[in-house]
């Protein structure tokens, strides 16, 4: 037990005191907070520097729409209106628009029948610019039918009031959170998954080889056991993987808890973390590094450069990958069959298990299960991985066929 | 007593036969040789003393009990790949071999800090592996063999890559921890190198034992039939009877006699006939006793 204790705390430190793990940990929070921010800003105010010129014989509702884009609930724009446009107008604003002077133009000929909804284009400058159009859209139908509904001889306070937007308050069970902004956690906590699992994978299997092409195990091979030199080997990195975890979703904790956020977003966005999200968090990382980093600790083992180690990715990416597709029906079904059936199977425990304990709280025999059916691979694969190990630590040369490899499990 | 012994040891990597019904035994406080050229079985051989393998039959003993991995904190081994983690500093990664080997920390770094000074290498202590030239990396791994001060100490090709200053450095060391009466094996092909060590050997081909004893007797058995010479003036007693062939490069000679001929036959003709500088009536070296013995080309 001393020597595991050794070479993991040795993987441990030697990992943790390089520049790419203190990298590494504080980017991604700052880009998670960035991210959020960036969100933030950018749908509050998207709409906030346009400049648009409305061209219109029909007085009043250019005036209006000049009114509600200016001063309407999401933008503040600053509107020019010419009414009513003549046969120049157009080649004018063309030109405009060549200059940057406006951001786009809106053309509206009002219809001969009053009742019918005037004909409209709009020329932007940039095909891009989506937020403006979107804001064009949606001040106009608001003053198209505030004119409607006083044509029908409705008071404006009242129509004002009809027109108030509804609001729905989604609360999951057991869960206080509005259902867009934990979506978005579900899913970074997802990707978070899928990356951590795989980096710390491939980590374990790159340390070996640095260990196999530097042949620091013959030394190391002389006092302690292949077994223990691997075993040292997965907690030691996994340590530094929960290291980095548990920082990250500290700094998630508090980006989202802080009442900075509402501050900026207005009290619109809530973000939160569940303390159940977080700990499955934990427990489905610890899992599934252990499963994969004993496969490519294997991998490691019988090949000899990290380049060969390329050729065999496939078997640690395709199912993690493979999790990805099953992303769409679990997230629209988090009870189905499907969902339930891929949940439990090993190697997609850690993604699909976790996704749906996100989404909505399966039944704890279900959890239970696809925790003892994680611990027995592992135990199976470590089995497997050792004796793979043991063998191909010592092999340098050739890569191992199939057959050798079987050949590899029988030897005592 | 018995610090190695293999017993009638095979062992067979997939189809090659590495080591084949291979015997012998280390004496305590001996210097022991394990000679062949490369691809003989040696590192094989050593492997299965240390249980890094297990052999396919035979028995292997370690200090005089059958092997036990406790008993590893007692050997000290070079590997003949050598191998440091690239990143780590020298003092921390002598300090967590020691550890392994079973030392505590303040005594690993104690005794790291006096080997280093010992191996005049004190300014690499803080660097890092990677930064060190080739020889200096030698020097910390043979120093991470022996900080846990072994029993049996287990040297595979240990002078390769070393310049003669540091071969005797590292020579002298270990003929002094010899003398404080740990074990030494040397593993080697290059058996001019541990010629004067060894005091005992054992020569392989092909993972057979073909020769082994003790360096003297195995020396005693084969006649003592060349002559190196140095003289000035005639050199047409090179044609004595004696003389089986000559090679003579501008009065230094390699003599070779003729089976059972007597060198001071041929002494007395060359007294009469030139000046003698040098007359030496040689021992056969390890490398053609090997020579000899397998009788044929030694793909070394």
């Amino acid at each position: 037990m001393r020597n595991v204790w050794l070479i993991a705390r040795r993987e441990y430190l030697e990992r943790v005191r390089t520049r790419a793990f203190l990298i590494s940990t504080l980017l991604i929070p700052l880009l998670m907070g960035g991210g959020i921010i960036a969100s933030v800003v950018s749908t509050g105010k998207a709409k906030a520097g346009s400049h648009i010129t409305i061209v219109s014989r029909d007085q009043r509702l250019a005036a209006d729409l000049q009114d509600e884009l200016q001063h309407g609930k999401n933008s503040q724009m600053t509107v020019d209106v010419i009414s009513p446009g003549n046969s120049t107008t157009k080649s004018t604003l063309d030109s405009m628009l060549a200059d940057k002077q406006i951001d786009g133009y809106l053309w509206i000929t009002p219809a001969d029948n009053p009742d019918a909804r005037p004909s409209i284009s709009y020329t932007p400058r940039s095909a891009g610019d989506i937020a403006t159009r979107d804001a064009i859209t949606s001040a106009l139908r608001t003053v198209l039918m505030r004119e409607r509904l006083s044509h029908r001889g409705m008071v404006p306070r009242d129509v004002d009031s009809l027109m108030e937007p509804v609001k729905i308050d989604t609360t999951q069970a057991g869960k206080n959170a509005d259902i867009t902004s934990s979506f978005v956690a579900i899913y970074v906590l997802f990707f978070l998954m899928y990356m951590v699992i795989l980096l710390y994978g491939m980590n374990v299997a790159r340390s070996i080889i640095e260990e196999k092409t530097s042949r620091v195990f013959e030394v190391l091979l002389a006092t302690i056991k292949p077994e223990e030199m691997m075993a040292g080997k997965v907690i030691g990195v996994g340590s530094v993987g929960l290291t980095q975890v548990i920082v990250w979703l500290f700094t998630a904790v508090l980006l989202t808890s802080g009442s900075w956020i509402s501050a900026i977003a207005g009290e619109k966005v809530h973000v939160s973390l569940s303390p159940m999200q977080i700990i499955f968090f934990v427990v489905y990382f610890l899992l599934g590094y252990l499963l994969y980093s004993s496969i490519a600790a294997a991998l490691g083992a019988m090949v000899n450069s990290e380049q060969e180690l390329q050729q065999f990715n496939m078997i640690l990416v395709t199912p993690l990958a493979a999790c990805m597709f099953a992303l769409a029906p679990v997230v629209s079904n988090p009870s189905g069959v499907t969902a339930r059936v891929i949940s439990l199977i090993p190697f997609c425990t850690p993604l699909i298990m976790y996704l749906r304990i996100s989404l909505a709280t399966p039944p704890a025999w279900e959890i239970a299960l696809s925790i003892l059916l994680m611990v027995l691979s592992i135990y199976g694969v470590l089995w497997v991985a050792s004796r793979i190990y043991r063998v191909g630590i010592l092999m340098y040369g050739k890569r191992p066929n199939l057959p050798e490899i079987l050949r590899w499990l029988k030897y005592s | 007593m018995a610090i190695v012994s293999l017993q009638e040891v095979c062992k067979t990597y997939d189809t090659k036969v590495a080591v084949d019904n291979l015997s012998f035994r280390i004496e305590q406080g001996s210097m022991f040789g394990l000679l062949g050229p490369n691809g003989s079985g040696k590192t094989s051989s050593i492997r299965m003393m240390i249980g890094m393998t297990v052999p396919d039959s035979g028995s292997v003993t370690l200090f005089d009990q059958p092997f036990d991995r406790k008993n590893l904190h007692r050997v000290g081994y070079l590997p003949e790949e050598r191998g440091l983690y690239k990143k780590m500093k020298v003092i921390d990664q002598l300090i967590f071999l020691g550890q392994l080997h079973g030392l505590e920390t303040t005594k690993a770094t104690k005794r790291a800090h006096a080997w280093c000074e010992r191996m005049e290498i004190t300014e690499a202590i803080p660097k890092k592996t990677e930064e060190l030239s080739k020889g200096m990396q030698q020097k910390i791994q043979f120093i991470a063999a022996l900080l846990h001060e072994p029993e049996l100490i287990i040297m595979d090709e240990p002078f390769s890559g070393l310049d003669p200053v540091n071969a005797t450095l590292l020579q002298d060391i270990l003929l002094d921890l010899n003398r404080q009466g740990r074990t030494v094996l040397f593993s080697t092909h290059r058996m001019d190198q541990v010629e004067k060590l060894c005091d005992t050997i054992c020569l392989i081909h092909h993972g057979r034992s073909v020769l082994s004893g003790p360096m003297q007797e195995i020396k005693s058995r084969y006649p003592k039939n060349r002559v190196a010479m140095v003289f000035e003036g005639d050199a047409s007693f090179l044609n004595h009877p004696a003389v089986e062939s000559a090679k003579n490069y501008n009065g230094m000679a390699e003599i070779k006699l003729r089976d059972g001929a007597d060198a001071q036959d041929m002494l007395a003709e060359a007294i009469a006939k030139a000046r003698i500088t040098r007359f030496e009536v040689m021992e056969p070296t390890l490398e053609e006793i090997f020579i000899e013995t397998v009788g044929g080309r030694v793909d070394a």
